[in-house]
């Protein structure tokens, strides 16, 4: 099955490969010169996840809120896979303005994400998501997904209630297992897609960047130009 | 050497933000990027040619123009033209969309930008459900 088919017809979800590593390497790079914990670490992706391990939450979003400020990360991820884009997408794109870099903190009650879909943000059932971490995941601390025909017998259930984002997906965090990511892979998934992430154990943070994509020939729902912007593939 | 705000019609691109709601989006942009306000410009309703501000710009000599949106940045071709031969040496900065800059080039890419977003076909989103829209998605 081609990915278009498997994110619209299919799992709703796929792993891919990072096109472009050399663009991927440079974006990890410029994360750590931007995230300035120390002069020391170089270009150490280890030795920085394991100072924001020991951050508390405030510190961890005040680093997340300073890391807005890297205003040509989406432009940097949807370069670093211009193909996977551009099938999806074509080459006239709206991109999300400020791309999100998520760091995550071990441990327990330190999970950030309860699952939901995507859409529920507002952005159109044409958007795409790319999620990648920024070195290979320890085992239990990327995301977990749940595929497209579980999600929508969710939602169906959900929708006869009049209720989005109930008990029935805020208690699904139990017993998922998290997709087993390297470094220089991402995963793709369309805005039906339950996901979220689940406690783990590592001296290390998880550090993943997303960014959202959608071709300008499409509808847009309630995001406009107050989070997306005009992208044109090259 | 001014810095200004600017609120405008209810109506803006594709969003409606009331002014008080305006003033609230310019001031936090202000907050959050150290600049202070001096002035409150409030262009009338039903208008999109920012004249006012450029009245204002020959007496007060602006530096630095807070808007909401680049939604709010005229449409009309002779506008756009006397908005950058008057605004040339001003920085604009739009909080919603969190860009700045100044001269024509900046401006003619803004500018272009909302044409995009406002030639783009919308969803209605009090007239759907969310199995249709992914229905929508599916089929497309």
């Amino acid at each position: 099955m081609n990915i278009y088919k498997e994110l619209t017809q299919g799992k709703g979800y796929a792993v891919v490969e990072i096109e472009d590593m050399q663009i991927f390497k440079e974006l990890r790079n410029s994360f750590i010169k931007k995230i300035n914990i120390s002069n020391d670490y170089k270009n150490d992706m280890n030795l920085v996840r394991e100072k924001i391990a020991k951050m508390s939450k405030a510190e961890v979003n005040q680093c997340m809120i300073d890391l807005l400020k890297f205003n040509n990360l989406s432009e940097m991820i949807i370069n670093s896979c211009p193909k996977l884009v551009e099938t999806l997408c074509g080459k006239e794109l709206f991109i999300q303005r400020r791309a999100t870099i998520v760091m995550n903190v071990p441990g327990e009650g330190q999970a950030k994400q309860w699952p939901h879909y995507e859409l529920m943000s507002g952005i159109s059932p044409f958007t795409y998501v790319i999620w990648a971490p920024l070195h290979d995941l320890e085992e239990n601390s990327g995301v977990y997904y749940v595929d497209q025909k579980q999600s929508l017998e969710i939602m169906k259930k959900e929708q006869e209630t009049g209720i989005v984002n109930g008990p029935m997906v805020l208690n699904m965090m139990s017993e998922q297992k998290p997709e087993q990511l390297n470094f220089g892979q991402a995963i793709v998934f369309n805005p039906f897609v339950l996901h979220g992430n689940i406690a783990f154990n590592s001296k290390f943070a998880r550090v993943a960047y997303n960014v959202r994509f959608q071709s300008c020939n499409k509808p847009l729902l309630q995001k406009n130009s107050d989070y997306l912007k005009y992208h044109q593939l090259n | 050497m001014t810095v200004a705000t600017i609120t405008t019609d209810i109506n803006i691109g594709p969003f409606k933000i009331p002014s008080n709601g305006q003033n609230m989006i310019m001031n936090n942009y202000a907050q959050r990027n150290n600049i202070i306000v001096e002035l409150v410009i409030p262009e009338p309703m039903m208008s999109q040619a920012l004249a006012t501000v450029q009245w204002i710009h020959k007496e007060r000599k602006l530096t630095k123009v807070i808007l909401s949106s680049i939604h709010q940045l005229p449409t009309e071709e002779d506008r756009i033209n006397e908005l950058l031969m008057n605004m040339k040496g001003v920085e604009f900065h739009f909080a919603l969309e969190g860009i700045n800059g100044k001269g024509e080039s900046f401006l003619k890419e803004v500018i272009k930008e909302a044409k995009i977003f406002m030639k783009s076909q919308s969803i209605e989103s009090t007239k759907t459900t969310w199995l249709d829209l992914h229905k929508t998605m599916k089929n497309s």
